[in-house]
């Protein structure tokens, strides 16, 4: 075997692991238990890192087993040299924290398993070369079964880990005891060894039934097939109508944000996805509806006047009247900016959108509008909507109008893909011109795509005006557009179920891990790094979208007819 | 839109579009556009003007300033300039690389002030923060290029675009995580306290500094591309990948060299850009960014003379347009709406004048 084939991915992994250490990453997810009183997540992030730079080293490589182990063994060595090194330059007197400010004695200690600095050394490079051995020994597996089974079952238990906030809450709620499971955030050593055993178990026994349960699915008359699937889908519906009151408020509310991101990236998929358009100031929309419903309801709005008579007179005292009114202006403004733009290339237009959400963003912030727009204070007391019983500032009634919304928004979406404006905007965003001798009228389709995504972005605005409360400047600046890019990126580009699994990833999951908080805009710029490079039609493809895709980058055909070789 | 309809048929449908089609909404809003903005700038301008709350030496110094933060974004553009003349792409992550160069000179002009060094010896303090930060930068761009951008090549336009816009947020917060959240003030450098007369205009020593060595930094990237060999393959992958490697350029090399010069002049912009604000924080990059590829789309994006051009004059427009156009409006706080000035100017030019003025004449560019 050749020892230099794993000094390459063991270097990268090293490399990766300390950048991860000097961002702070590891120290901050340290805090999170992840089996309490063993590991952290801080740690798991570091073996995770070894364990992927094996994996791939062993594919590579003739020799599985040593290979992994060896790439374990470089990346742990050049953690514990790194961190000798700045217990060294510490020792010394060199002040590394002026600088680095992310090095700090809790890292330190982190990487050195809390024990003395060479002891912990030793003990970072044993643990490296063990979680290698184990990747890189996965990959000689030959039994299936086993390694997937053991992937599996580490997953599982990571998940339940990580996802303990909403379990615990959920499973208490439920009424059943979680004591057994879970402590102080993490897993405890039982509930460890038992989800370990039933991931095993279970994915042992699905992968044994798979060829039976393929069999059933082939032989099922066509009718029950339907059947099956109508109450599949009555399952979800219902589980998505109880899931509020099963989970409770805290989850409701981060379920509501969820709903929200997958409001706007239903709005953004249809610029973004269908038309192809780039679109980097979605914020404006969602400002504008949120602004708009704000200035219609509150009553520190301008429009009520000395007297005391407010624009109530004329119905708008809540949001359910307001809210027709501001989709129509926002779909007006989405046009009056559509308009002059649209003609531009596809890389300027991303970029003057940018700067239209800038400018939204400054002239809602600014003095001049202040009187209007309530400058740095916002807008507050915007009111509550009736009925009284249920109050949309609870997070667990919002939720069933955010999803209501979302429904209508995902069968539009459903529906206009394969609608004749759906075709033209398909055609639009293969080949510009193209489209245009065939006789669509290019401006008049990017202006409708525009239009409704301004539309369904302002819903997304005015509910949550209506969940918060009160408004705010910062809640619309470019991290939102960015956030709802990265959402129908991740997802998959002008796929649906893309956009609920991107919103569910991007927004509920850093949600829950507050620990992220910090590093999501890094995460995000990551992915959507990682996406671009390794697979741009996203998690979930739309089939067309793909197919363009990989056209354009010249690499395999990725529709061949039934039974044609590629030779 | 503006080809003769063909004759029409009496179907229903077609009247319709026609109809629409003969209602140019789109010029109206232009016209309608453009029209308001003459009038608000003309408006604005003579009431500022007829009020007399600035004197002729308030609008020299706004000029001056002007003139000053343009030449930083002359030296951002140019980097801008010269990637999207050769791969045709925005790097948008380069307001990142402008910002990682200074940002790691930080540490080194602190140490520099915490032993006496800034200001017993300042030029030569000054070179190494100079030398520090194009470095940084330089590395910055390379690995920017190298790890994210190549793997990229010959994918859709918009791949890539995507792409920058991840790797601008991912260095951001890269940086945070190393250097911290904070603004940090650059240490004061003493020499360069004060000011200058020079041809009867009284100056800071910081703005004539960066004027002139922004316009020196230019002349030498000038004659670089102009006369040495990389500069002449560099042209020659913009105008035509494939013949250029036929031709025996190697043309990976040539793309890494665009990097690394683009990142070698926000480095060196890094520094001035100190000298005339004197703060550092992790998202510093991210404005000057954007207005510095306005300043290159201005100009002409893919010409360095427009870079430069475009710099200078969005600089000035930024400076002196918000006293000038909305004092007289009675707008409270003018400078509060600068990056609206930027941005109207980046949209305007995009719809009316999208090869800027000075690539108008390289047609092919677009």
């Amino acid at each position: 075997m050749n020892p230099t084939a794993a000094l390459k991915p063991g270097l990268i992994g090293g490399t990766v692991v300390i950048y991860l250490a000097a961002i702070g990453m590891v120290e901050r997810f340290q805090d999170r238990n992840v089996i309490t009183g063993v590991v952290g997540l801080g740690v798991v992030l570091i073996l995770l890192t070894i364990a992927i730079a094996a994996y791939t080293a062993a594919r590579k490589g003739r020799t599985p087993m040593p290979t992994g182990a060896l790439v374990g063994l470089v990346a742990g060595g050049m953690v514990a040299l790194i961190t000798l090194g700045f217990e060294g330059l510490i020792n010394a007197g060199v002040d590394v924290r002026g600088m680095f400010v992310s090095i700090t004695p809790g890292l330190l200690e982190t990487l050195e398993f809390g024990l003395n600095p060479a002891l912990g050394a030793i003990v970072m490079a044993l643990a490296g070369g063990t979680t290698g051995l184990v990747a890189g020994g996965l990959v000689g597996l030959k039994d299936e079964h086993l390694r997937s089974s053991i992937v599996f079952a580490v997953s599982m238990t990571l998940l339940i880990s990580l996802g303990e906030p909403i379990l615990r809450v959920t499973l208490g709620n439920l009424g059943i005891p979680t004591n057994w499971l879970y402590e102080l955030g993490g897993l405890t050593i039982a509930g460890t060894i038992i989800t370990l055993l039933a991931g095993f178990g279970l994915r042992w026994w699905l992968m044994g039934r798979k060829e039976k349960r393929q069999e059933i699915a082939a032989h099922m008359p066509e009718d029950t097939r339907r059947t099956w699937g109508r109450a599949s889908l009555i399952a979800a519906i219902l589980a998505l109508i109880a899931l509020p009151w099963v989970v409770g408020p805290f989850v409701s509310d981060v379920l509501g944000t969820v709903g929200l991101y997958v409001l706007l990236g239903l709005g953004l998929n249809i610029v973004v996805g269908y038309a192809g358009l780039l679109d980097l100031g979605y914020v404006a929309f969602f400002a504008v509806g949120a602004y708009a419903a704000a200035i219609f309801t509150s009553p520190a709005s301008f429009l009520v006047t000395e007297e005391g008579e407010t624009f109530a007179a004329a119905g708008f005292t809540n949001i359910w009247f307001a809210f027709p009114f501001v989709v129509i202006i926002a779909v007006v403004i989405g046009a009056m900016i559509g308009a002059p733009v649209l003609r531009l290339r596809g890389d300027y237009l991303a970029i003057v959108t940018l700067g239209f959400g800038e400018i939204i963003r400054t002239l809602v912030l600014s003095d001049w509008l202040a009187p209007f727009l309530g400058g740095a204070q916002g807008l507050t007391r915007i009111p509550a909507a009736p009925p009284e019983s249920f109050d949309l500032r609870n997070p667990q009634h919002i939720y069933y109008v955010i999803l209501a919304f979302c429904f209508v928004a995902a069968y539009i979406s459903y529906r206009l893909a394969d609608s004749r404006v759906g075709r033209a905007w398909a055609a639009m965003r293969e080949d510009e011109d193209v489209a245009e001798a065939m006789g669509i009228s290019v401006v008049r389709y990017k202006l409708l795509a525009f239009a409704m995504g301004a539309g369904v972005g302002s819903l997304g605005g005015v509910f949550f005006a209506a969940k918060i409360g009160s408004i705010f400047p910062n809640s619309f600046g470019l991290q939102v557009s960015i956030n709802v890019l990265a959402v129908i990126i991740l997802g998959g580009i002008g796929s649906i179920p893309g956009v609920i699994v991107g919103a569910a990833a991007l927004v509920g999951l850093p949600e829950l891990l507050r620990e992220f908080g910090e590093f999501r805009l890094l995460i995000y710029g990551a992915i959507l790094i990682a996406i671009m490079i390794f697979r741009p039609e996203g998690l979930l493809p739309n089939k067309r979208r793909q197919r363009e895709l990989h056209e354009g980058a010249g690499s395999a055909p990725v529709e061949l007819p039934e039974g044609a070789s590629p030779a | 839109m503006t080809a003769p309809a063909p004759a029409p048929t009496p179907t229903e449908q077609s009247s319709r579009r026609l109809r629409f089609e003969r209602i140019p909404m789109r010029r109206i809003i232009l016209i309608v556009l453009s029209l308001s903005i003459i009038y608000g700038v003309v408006a604005g301008s003579t009431a500022t003007l007829r009020t007399g709350v600035f004197t002729a030496e308030d609008w020299q110094s706004l000029i001056i300033n002007g003139l000053a933060r343009g030449s930083v974004y002359a030296l951002i553009a140019i980097g801008y300039t010269l990637v999207y003349g050769i791969l045709f792409m925005i790097n948008f992550a380069h307001g990142e690389v402008f910002m990682s160069g200074v940002y790691t000179a930080y540490f080194v002009a602190v140490a520099f002030a915490g032993n006496g060094f800034l200001n017993s010896n300042p030029l030569i303090a000054i070179a190494i923060l100079l030398l520090v930060s194009m470095a940084v930068s330089v590395f910055v761009a390379v690995i920017l290029e190298r790890l994210a951008y190549r793997p990229l090549r010959g994918a859709p336009r918009l791949v890539p675009l995507i792409t920058a816009i991840g790797a601008s947020f991912f260095l951001q917060y890269t940086f945070r995580g190393l250097y911290g959240a904070n603004v940090r003030a650059y240490p004061n450098i003493e020499i360069l306290q004060g000011k200058w007369t020079i041809f009867g205009i009284q100056m800071l020593k910081t703005q004539a500094i960066v004027i002139v060595a922004a316009m020196l930094l230019w002349v030498l990237l000038y004659l670089f591309v102009a006369r040495t060999k990389t500069g002449r393959s560099m042209r020659a992958v913009g105008e035509d990948r494939e013949i250029a490697s036929l031709m025996g350029i190697n043309v990976d090399r040539t793309i890494v060299a665009t990097f690394a010069i683009g990142g070698a002049l926000a480095g060196a912009a890094g520094i001035l850009y100190v000298f005339l604000f004197n703060q550092v924080i992790f998202t510093m990059g991210f404005l000057p960014g954007i207005k510095a590829f306005t300043a290159a789309v201005l100009g002409g994006i893919g010409s360095i003379t427009g870079a430069a051009l475009g710099g200078l004059l969005l600089g000035i427009l930024e400076a002196v347009g918000p006293n000038l156009f909305l004092t007289g409006a009675n707008v409270p706080s003018p400078n509060q709406l600068q990056p609206v000035i930027a941005f109207g100017i980046l949209v305007l030019v995009l719809i009316f004048l999208p090869g800027g003025f000075v690539g108008a004449s390289e047609e092919k560019r677009a």
